[in-house]
């Protein structure tokens, strides 16, 4: 980060006396099919590296020896010549030479024809590569299995796929190549110099394999961080580091991918090209299930004073400041106690204040007020109804999959260990290996909602974990290291756990497990967690137990930052990692160390989710006003300003309940019943529906809807049951004129009602012009109902900020 | 936004009851409101009928006789009112409306799973990384209906672009932002209740009152001057959802066209008393009000298991008097001509019959029927190979699709949108217009 720091000051700097130079220094192609691609940069004498590849133009000196093919340099014939560069008038020379002979088994199907398989897309899952294959021809999933698609080229078709007499007469190459009627068209024409690799392999014999060098142990990108200005381009090149060692470029048969596109966006070739937005972004690179990133840093160019410093003990906000520094965002300052106040009420306990704590709050002098706040407000039952409502959505708190009873009883047993602050691992182990009665453990239902190994599998990895495994049931992870075998090794816990009828009661066991078992290869695969060595034999007895130690154990990374993920999502609005379910080596933390130090914090506290919501809101960043600051209006992931949240539905009702006066009125729940504390996901109600509410069919936190829709915004303008609470004649602006408060009073009640805080003097003038025109008792509460109408509709009460 | 201005004391609700003819308000008149009739007749409009899980064209609109019997299924090719065109014998009402639509029966993109294959046919770009299938909207890429809001808006009061009976994630603006999002009708045109939800101001509110509440809301709303509301994307669509939503409270045609009691019983039982029927009812009311473009996005054609009993059965009996009463009703009301109809599910489905007696998913060719907005009708686009595995000849993709619906509604397909990142990223991602249709 400091060198960053450093090269950034030199971005604003002038450039003169820039250093010129291409990357390679020299091109020696050693294998058939090897390229090079040509990069031009430009260094300042401070540091400052710019790509000016597009600037250039090059040729090859003997077009017989070497050609020029998308910006990168192929052999042809043996033998030495130079690239020769012109960049702005400067002449430059770039040695090239070609000679394949000394690697005559250098091209095999692993290493060179699998990957064009997978550029040129043939295994994608649409074509070749689906369960079925396609007219005959089948090929693994994005070519995650080369032995079975080297047999399918090569013996399967009678053997007319590849003719070694006669290679540009193979079926495989007449295909690819759209010389004879081809489904997917000329894939790979005879002008791509892929088609002379595919040539060239046949004609040294279509080795499988080499096993001194076949296994890419993993990939390379370079650069792998810069530092880059808005509106700028950066070539990546894509090394393959083989089993000998050796450096393999593979830039054209890799495929990229941006995380904020905004930010830096990335083509097919691997040119990232920046916007005008200060931040970072994350570019995935995979070839042959092999994934590295690249970061760009962008920061943004203006006059920037280095924010505040923050002591060690303040480790949070000295985390978020120095990225902040590093990107040259400024921060906003901090909340006035009227924010503060609202926004912990709605994310400790999900609901406003009202008035009178509020006052009470405000008139409080002693400087540690707002920690006291947030204790006070974590002892509050509703923090339990609050925190059971997120759960219960995560864990499926499903009637119409439980029934009512069982659907309850699995509510109340979530809202208790809210309650009582029961540590995140033990509600993590006693779902996990839950057994027994369900009636009297319900703590087992969610083995009622899914039943069928896998999903049990994959539900509570992206649940408790935050990894997705899902697509390795049927396919390596195109973007993360999860095979086959370790669905089917997390699968396998699962596939002795069954729900029993034993009389009227259901009952629950673990009976023996039994192996996954490959489809493919009809292999067992014996249980084992994700990231753990292959186990010889299947454990004994309910295997679940195993699963559910690991899972909460210190040898698990997961489990405690998935924790503190989803902690840190709900106070912030998203996650350190986002989506907060969906961890992965190429979905990186936007700032991993401070991910990893409050992942350590809930396992040092013993998972105590209470201590990690007072740690997080002490802080400034939690702090910080939501107003923007100029610099800092367009920055959304380094949390410079706190960013609006859009209210969960439940927490919206019953904000509208409170500051109206009128309470919601559930059918079949008791009289006051708020609509965070409804455990039934399906109980109708078009307020709750129509603001997203999920009805709890998926463990994916993304079922919860947050984006506005006009039908919401129509129902809080025009909605019938939302006038009839504004002018209810036991409701609050009833009350108010029914009582004996001045004009004055009435007014600040509504203000602190619906936005937390006294009007200021235009909100006065407006409430006293409003109720002026006002000539009789009516047309008075009308005023005031027209008053609250335009508070209940404005962004300062819709959102929580 | 428009500012009508109406008698004092009059409850919005009896303005609109009074009809338009006995309203002071000059934009009422009768000389504006036959204007609006006609610039009505000369913008065209797109009605996208989506048969959500795929509809099974080898046995409906592209059948193999010949095909052996694992893949050739139950139903019986029938003749159709255009010599030559045969299609399964279960659509005998569109066999007679054949002249007015077309089928590319050589359409194809190689992509089998719900999520990505509906992307790509309601927005004619393949989801990249990243996509998420489970959101409400999706977010990656704008729906062709939003395309259309930004490109040939609707007369204003009434919203370019409607989702009946609700809609589908794919249905979203994406990077269009929420000007371009749809209306979503979320009630089910069918039920004899069936009301937008929430369209007008509860019956107490006055005209005057609701011109009150207006600027107050525009007084108070402090988080458009102190940035909140431009530094926050949520924020920012629901400001733009709020001023569309006054556009439409205050829009008689916009009311009247959601009423769908208002049309004959004889017409409303034509088109089938269910809800593909009375959607396809709903969309030419909407159409004929100037809406612009209606998705409607009918579900479950996804038939794994017993595809024959439930096409025959359930499915080909409603879609059959749907589609069929569509084209009619639209020729009849000479709205055809200006009125494109779009019919597809996001794939086929696999030729071999599986064990289940059922189909599964097929991408690689299957057909698309449309008709109407100037392209010829009683034309075959193409044809697949004998066993209907892939295309025989001019394969089309749904980029040619998005070219083709462009190109019938006047607009440009190769229009470059600004992303709100700066991204020039263009309507349609290269596709060619399919030519015999024209």
């Amino acid at each position: 980060m400091l060198s960053a720091l450093c090269l950034l000051m030199v971005l604003l700097t002038s450039q003169q006396g820039d250093v010129v130079y291409p990357i390679p220094e020299a091109i020696s192609l050693t294998t058939t099919g090897s390229y090079a691609t040509l990069i031009v940069e430009s260094k300042s004498a401070a540091g400052l590296i710019t790509d000016l590849t597009d600037e250039v133009s090059a040729r090859i000196e003997n077009p017989e020896i070497a050609t020029l093919f998308q910006g990168r340099v192929y052999g042809k014939k043996i033998g030495t010549t130079r690239l020769l560069i012109d960049v702005k008038g400067k002449q430059l020379a770039v040695p090239v030479s070609y000679n394949p002979i000394a690697n005559p088994l250098a091209t095999t199907f692993y290493n060179d024809i699998e990957p064009i398989l997978a550029r040129h897309q043939c295994n994608s899952s649409g074509c070749h590569g689906k369960a079925e294959g396609q007219n005959g021809f089948r090929l693994s999933v994005f070519g995650s299995d080369p032995d079975f698609d080297f047999e399918s080229i090569f013996l399967d078709g009678r053997g007319r796929r590849v003719m070694p007499e006669s290679p540009a007469n193979s079926l495989f190459v007449r295909k690819m190549s759209g010389k004879i009627s081809h489904g997917g068209g000329a894939r790979i024409p005879d002008n791509n110099p892929d088609y002379q690799t595919v040539i060239d392999w046949i004609t040294e014999g279509a080795l499988k394999k080499n096993d001194a060098i076949s296994d890419v142990v993993g990939i390379e990108v370079q650069p792998p961080l810069r530092v880059l200005k808005g509106g700028a381009k950066q070539r990546l090149t894509v090394f393959a580091i083989l089993k000998d060692g050796t450096r393999k470029e593979v830039t054209a048969h890799s495929r990229f991918f941006s995380n904020h596109e905004a930010l830096a966006a990335v083509d097919i070739h691997g040119i990232v090209s920046t916007n005008e937005i200060p931040g970072e972004a994350v570019i995935l690179v995979t070839y042959r299930n092999k994934t590295a990133v690249f970061r760009a840093i962008l920061p943004a160019v203006h006059q920037y004073t280095a924010g505040k410093r923050y002591a060690d003990e303040n480790w949070i906000d000295r985390l978020i400041q120095t990225k902040l520094d590093t990107l040259r965002i400024p921060a906003s300052p901090l909340s006035k106690d009227e924010e503060f106040a609202r926004r912990v009420f709605l994310d400790i306990v999900g609901t406003l204040p009202d008035s009178s704590e509020l006052k009470a709050f405000l008139a409080d002098t002693n400087s540690d007020k707002r920690s006291k706040l947030v204790e006070e407000l974590l002892n509050r039952p509703s923090y339990s109804d609050y925190s059971a409502l997120v759960w219960s959505d995560l864990l499926r708190v499903d009637r119409q999959a439980l029934g009512a009873k069982q659907a309850y009883a699995y509510y109340r047993w979530l809202k208790n260990s809210f309650s009582e602050n029961k540590p995140l691992d033990k509600l993590a182990f006693e779902i996990l290996s839950a057994q027994g009665y369900l009636d009297e453990h319900p703590e087992g239902s969610f083995y009622k909602v899914v039943k069928s190994p896998g999903e049990l599998s994959s539900s509570f990895a992206q649940i408790f974990l935050g990894v997705r495994i899902a697509c390795a049931e049927c396919h390596h992870h195109p973007f993360d290291k999860w095979t086959q075998a370790d669905y089917l090794g997390m699968q396998s816990f699962f596939t002795g756990v069954r729900l029993k009828n034993i009389g009227k009661k259901e009952i629950l066991v673990g009976d023996n497990t039994s192996p996954g078992s490959n489809p493919r290869y009809k292999e067992k695969v014996f249980a084992h967690a994700l990231g753990q060595p292959l186990p010889e034999v299947q454990p004994k007895g309910d295997a679940r137990q195993l699963f559910a130690q690991w899972v909460v154990s210190p040898e698990n990374q997961w489990f405690a930052r998935n924790a503190a993920n989803r902690v840190w999502a709900h106070l912030f609005g998203h996650g350190l990692v986002e989506p907060i379910d969906d961890f992965r080596d190429t979905n990186p933390a936007s700032h991993p160390e401070l991910l990893v130090k409050l992942a350590n914090h809930l396992i040092q506290n013993k998972y105590d989710v209470k201590a990690l919501i007072k740690l997080i809101t002490a802080s400034e960043t939690y702090q910080r006003s939501s107003t923007p600051v100029p610099g800092n209006e367009s920055d959304e992931w380094n949390y410079s300003r706190f960013l609006l949240k859009s209210m969960p539905a439940e927490v919206l009702f019953d904000a509208i309940s409170q500051t109206t006066g009128v309470p919601g009125d559930f059918v079949g729940y008791p009289v006051g019943t708020r609509a965070i504390q409804l455990w039934d996901s399906r109980y109708q109600d078009y307020f709750l529906k129509v603001h997203g509410r999920p009805l709890r069919v998926s463990s994916c936190s993304c079922e919860r809807q947050k984006e506005p829709g006009i039908a919401q915004v129509l129902h809080e303008l025009n909605s019938p049951e939302l006038h009839r609470k504004l002018s209810h004649e036991q409701g609050k602006i009833a009350r108010l004129i029914a009582g004996k408060s001045s004009q004055k009073e009435i007014i600040d009640e509504l203000f602190l009602s619906y936005f937390s805080r006294y009007p200021n003097k235009s909100e006065l003038d407006l409430a006293a012009e409003l109720l002026a025109k006002a000539k009789d008792a009516t047309s008075k509460r009308e005023a005031l109902e027209d008053l609250a109408w335009g508070m209940m509709n404005s962004l300062e009460f819709l959102f929580n900020h | 936004m428009n500012n009508k201005s109406y008698c004092d004391g009059k409850t919005r609700r009896d303005v609109l009851r009074l009809g338009v003819a006995g309203v002071l308000g000059h934009s009422f008149s009768l000389p504006n409101l036959l204007a609006y009739d006609q610039s009505s007749k000369s913008q065209k409009s797109l009605i996208y009928v989506f048969l959500h899980g795929g509809l099974s064209t080898i046995d409906t609109f592209d059948m193999k006789p010949d095909a052996p019997a694992e893949y050739r299924g139950e139903f019986k090719q029938g003749d159709t009112a255009v010599p030559g065109i045969r299609i399964c014998d279960q659509l005998p009402s569109i066999s007679k409306q054949m002249g007015k639509l077309s089928l590319i029966r050589s359409f194809r993109h190689n992509n089998s799973d719900h999520g990505p294959a509906d992307h790509y046919m309601l927005t004619g770009y393949f989801p990249q990384a990243g996509f998420n299938g489970g959101l409400t909207p999706n977010n990656h890429r704008p729906s062709i209906g939003s395309i259309i809001s930004k490109l040939a808006p609707a007369n204003q009061g009434v919203p370019p672009y409607v989702c009946v009976p609700k809609m589908h994630s794919s249905c979203g603006p994406a990077y269009l932002g929420p000007t371009a999002s749809p209306f979503v009708v979320e009630s089910d045109p069918n039920s004899p209740s069936f009301q937008v939800p929430d369209l007008s101001p509860p019956i107490e509110i006055r005209a005057d009152r609701l011109d009150s509440r207006k600027h107050i809301l525009e007084r108070l709303d402090r988080f458009r001057a102190t940035g909140e509301m431009k530094a926050n994307q949520g924020a920012k669509s629901v400001s733009t959802f709020q001023q569309k939503a006054f556009d439409l409270m205050t829009s008689p045609e916009t009311r009247s066209a959601f009423q769908l009691q208002k049309e004959k019983d004889s017409i409303r039982d034509e088109y089938g008393r269910n809800t593909l029927g009375q959607s396809c009812l709903l969309a030419r009311r909407l159409v004929e009000s100037g809406v612009r473009c209606v998705t409607i996005d009918h579900s479950n054609w996804d038939t794994h298991d017993n595809n024959f009993t439930t096409l025959k059965q359930d499915l080909l009996p409603i879609f059959d008097r749907s589609i069929a009463s569509l084209f009619k009703d639209l020729s009849e009301r000479g709205m055809l001509e200006n009125t494109l109809v779009v019919v597809t599910g996001e794939f086929g489905r696999t030729p071999k019959i599986n064990k289940n007696a059922g189909r599964d998913h097929w991408g690689p060719v299957f057909t698309v029927a449309l008709g109407g907005g100037g392209i010829k009708g009683g034309v075959v686009v193409g044809k697949s190979d004998a066993k209907a595995e892939k295309p025989a000849s001019d394969p089309y993709g749904p980029e040619d699709l998005f070219a083709t619906i462009c190109h019938a509604m006047g607009m440009n397909p190769e229009h470059e949108f600004i992303t709100p990142d700066g991204r020039p990223i263009m309507a349609v991602n290269q596709g060619r217009k399919i030519d015999p249709l024209f």
